[in-house]
């Protein structure tokens, strides 16, 4: 978007006026588009704020009293950051977060003009934003967080982020530079995490399952680490809670999944990679010196982001909404369902910007759990790059005659919802979708009253 | 008696990043479909290369830049000259993207030494250098060799930063009817030597692309068996329609 003239702001003016005029500018315009029902947007005031005035995320960030708090990873990022935020408003806080998919310091500084007042005051104490792995580095160059969150790193849309091995460089260098009190709170369970862990200075606390009875039976095939970070040797696990994060240790070099501080919690949402971003909240809140009874109650009633576990009634028909968006969390999110004892799927794939343009990805994924008896339909703007995968996992080895199992093929989503509520079955449909299918699924089940 | 094959997969740890485990995946299947066994046989650093020489078809396919080291040096020096002489003597393999790369003379990065890959294929991989874009992106492919498969649209997607060249005694494997291909200059797609075929096509390249499956598997089993095998028809509706949704989207 370019601006006229006029409307740039010198930067070399008195600061905080200047600031506050851009906050209540851009919040205004903000406003005004909401009720032309254009949107309130979830970047752009923020990109029209930085463009008028360049320095204004530092400036915002330094009025908040009780500083910032980074989550990054590939999974889990909004879910983690919700229970941050969830803990801190029990114990009285105003918080300024990100929206989901506004990950780049555009959506920061539109989250601080939603909180902002009419005088462009920042009314939060403490900040909580999902970052995402590219624009770490980036934001960092503007914010100097209290306290990051590392999940994890899998791979996840290769087109766009590039290689873990890459990415774990990349954090390392920009960390590096963060003060030494900075608290880091890491997921020692992924050797990745771990090694960066090593690489930083701070104050460091780990966090990991520590239950022998969650280790995976059998190898899933989303591997992206499962070599030493330090010495480039094949690691051992004691046991694999899923993809590559598990009780891990090297042979060679001797490095080894450090003890978790905090390893136990009980998790209000089903799914293995939910207790770990409990944890990651839990081990947060502590480094605040919150007591277990506060933190137990303030998770008490949490519930979870659209789109993650969302339960939709969609004329009759109970829908269970899991967004899956790369191998290791696509692997996750069915083992949960599978284990939920899921006998319906709606497998929707897109391949737009947010979802990655590759969608290479889904034969990473281990589509041959689900079971023969199982209904499933595809559906999503690559439906038959998904067929074709759910062909090869499901119909038999040997050759079949007449009928094959094949998946039902949905061109369009909502022909694939709407054959979905005619199942009538008692059995929940689950779904499970990419980013941007997700939200199509919710604008079809929830946001237009069409079904 | 039953035919069968052992289907080696070169690296499955360290070199399968980009869903290539498709590709093995989709040769196992079409084999047990037309009721051909096949035997994945995972082949990585500490494997026998007896155990390699036992295989009938070779896959190996893309990694990351840590991986590819690690799979790189052994293969140069273990692997690499058992995959020369089985693929000299036509037995068939698939190499993709990384994979497509060792196989060459060498690759060369935009800053630092070449690296010398195994010389199986008669191609040389250049970086062009730290500002020059990767090739990314959907791509629409004809084959133009082997004979046998001449004509057939491939489709795929591509993503690499290495600019390959093939040399005077290897064939390309396809024309690019929109994308980049090997180096995004001269047109062409991959290459084939002998029973072996060099893809930069992720996608995974089978999956979309049965023919090519059915080529090696069917050459496989010619190797095998010395005689003229011809497989069974599988339906393949949805590669075909999986086919058409890439090229609407590349407006062919």
């Amino acid at each position: 978007m370019s601006l006229p003239n006029e409307l740039i702001v010198r930067d070399n003016v008195g600061m905080g006026t200047l600031d506050r005029l851009v906050v209540i500018f851009t919040k205004f315009i903000s406003l005004l588009s909401t009720m032309l029902g254009l949107g309130a947007g979830e970047t752009w005031p923020g990109e029209i704020a930085l463009r008028l005035r360049p320095s204004i995320t530092s400036v915002l960030v330094h009025k908040l009293p009780d500083g910032v708090i980074l989550v990054a990873g590939t999974n889990g990022k909004t879910t983690t950051s919700l229970m941050v935020k969830t803990i801190l408003e029990h114990i009285g806080d105003t918080v300024v977060h990100n929206a989901t998919g506004a990950n780049l310091l555009n959506g920061i500084v539109s989250s601080f003009i939603r909180n902002a007042d009419w005088l462009g005051r920042v009314r939060a104490d403490v900040g909580i934003f999902e970052i995402d792995e590219n624009s770490l580095p980036v934001i960092l160059r503007y914010v100097s967080p209290k306290r990051i969150i590392l999940l994890n790193l899998f791979r996840d849309q290769l087109d766009r982020y590039g290689e873990v091995d890459v990415i774990v460089e990349k954090w390392i260098r920009a960390l590096s530079k963060l003060p030494k009190d900075t608290v880091y709170i890491l997921n020692g369970d992924d050797p990745g995490i771990a090694f960066i862990g090593a690489g930083v200075k701070g104050n460091i606390i780990y966090f990991g399952l520590q239950d022998t009875s969650k280790y995976l039976g059998l190898r899933e095939h989303a591997t992206d680490s499962t070599f030493c970070p330090w010495c480039g040797h094949r690691l051992t696990y004691d046991g694999v809670y899923y993809s590559h994060i598990g009780v891990w240790r090297c042979g060679t070099c001797g490095h080894r999944r450090p003890a978790p501080s905090v390893y136990k919690w009980p998790s209000t949402l089903p799914g293995l990679y939910n207790q770990y971003n409990t944890l990651a909240a839990v081990a947060l809140a502590k480094s605040l010196q919150l007591s277990d009874t506060v933190i137990k109650k303030s998770l008490h009633s949490f519930t979870p982001a659209f789109g993650r576990q969302e339960e939709i009634l969609a004329g009759g028909k109970t829908i269970k909404l899991f967004l899956s968006k790369n191998p290791a969390g696509f692997n996750a999110s069915l083992r949960t369902v599978l284990e939920m004892g899921a006998q319906e799927f709606l497998i929707v794939l897109n391949d737009r910007i947010p979802d990655g343009r590759d969608v290479s990805w889904i034969w990473d994924v281990d589509f041959e759990t689900i079971p023969d008896t199982a209904t499933v339909l595809v559906s999503g703007d690559r439906a038959y790059d998904m067929a074709l995968r759910m062909k090869y996992a499901l119909v038999p080895d040997k050759k079949v005659t007449g009928k094959t199992p094949e998946p039902r093929v949905f061109p369009l989503l909502w022909d694939a919802l709407t054959y979905a509520q005619t199942l009538r079955t008692d059995k929940p449909m689950y779904i499970l979708a990419t980013y941007s299918a997700m939200l199509d699924v919710r604008k079809i089940l929830k946001g237009r009253k069409i079904l | 008696m039953k035919n069968s094959i052992r289907i080696a997969w070169l690296y499955p740890d360290l070199m399968s990043t980009y869903g290539d485990r498709g590709n093995v995946i989709v040769l196992q299947k079409r084999c047990q479909w037309r009721g051909i066994q096949a035997d994945i046989v995972p082949v990585t650093l500490e494997t026998k290369l007896s155990v390699l020489e036992s295989c009938d078809l070779i896959f190996m396919g893309g990694a990351q830049d840590r991986q590819q080291k690690l799979a790189g040096e052994d293969f140069l020096k273990r692997k690499g000259p058992v995959v020369k002489k089985m693929v000299d003597q036509g037995i068939p393999a698939l190499f993709v993207c990384a994979a497509y790369q060792f196989v060459g003379h060498y690759y060369k990065p935009y800053k630092g030494e070449k690296i010398s890959g195994a010389g199986i294929f008669d191609l040389t991989t250049e970086h062009p250098g730290d500002q020059a874009k990767r090739l990314i992106g959907n791509v629409s492919a004809e084959i133009v060799y082997p004979d046998a498969l001449a004509g057939t649209i491939i489709v795929g997607f591509e993503n690499h930063g290495g600019r390959t060249h093939l040399g005077p005694k290897l064939k390309p494997l396809a024309k690019v009817i929109k994308g980049n291909g090997n180096n995004g200059s001269d047109g062409w797609e991959g290459a084939v030597y002998k029973n072996a075929i060099g893809s930069y096509f992720h996608g995974p390249l089978l999956p979309k692309n049965p023919a090519i499956a059915d080529w090696l598997i069917q050459r496989a089993l010619e190797m095998k068996y010395h005689k003229h095998i011809a497989l069974t028809s599988v339906d393949d509706l949805l590669a075909i329609q999986a086919q058409s949704a890439i090229h609407r989207r590349l407006g062919i």
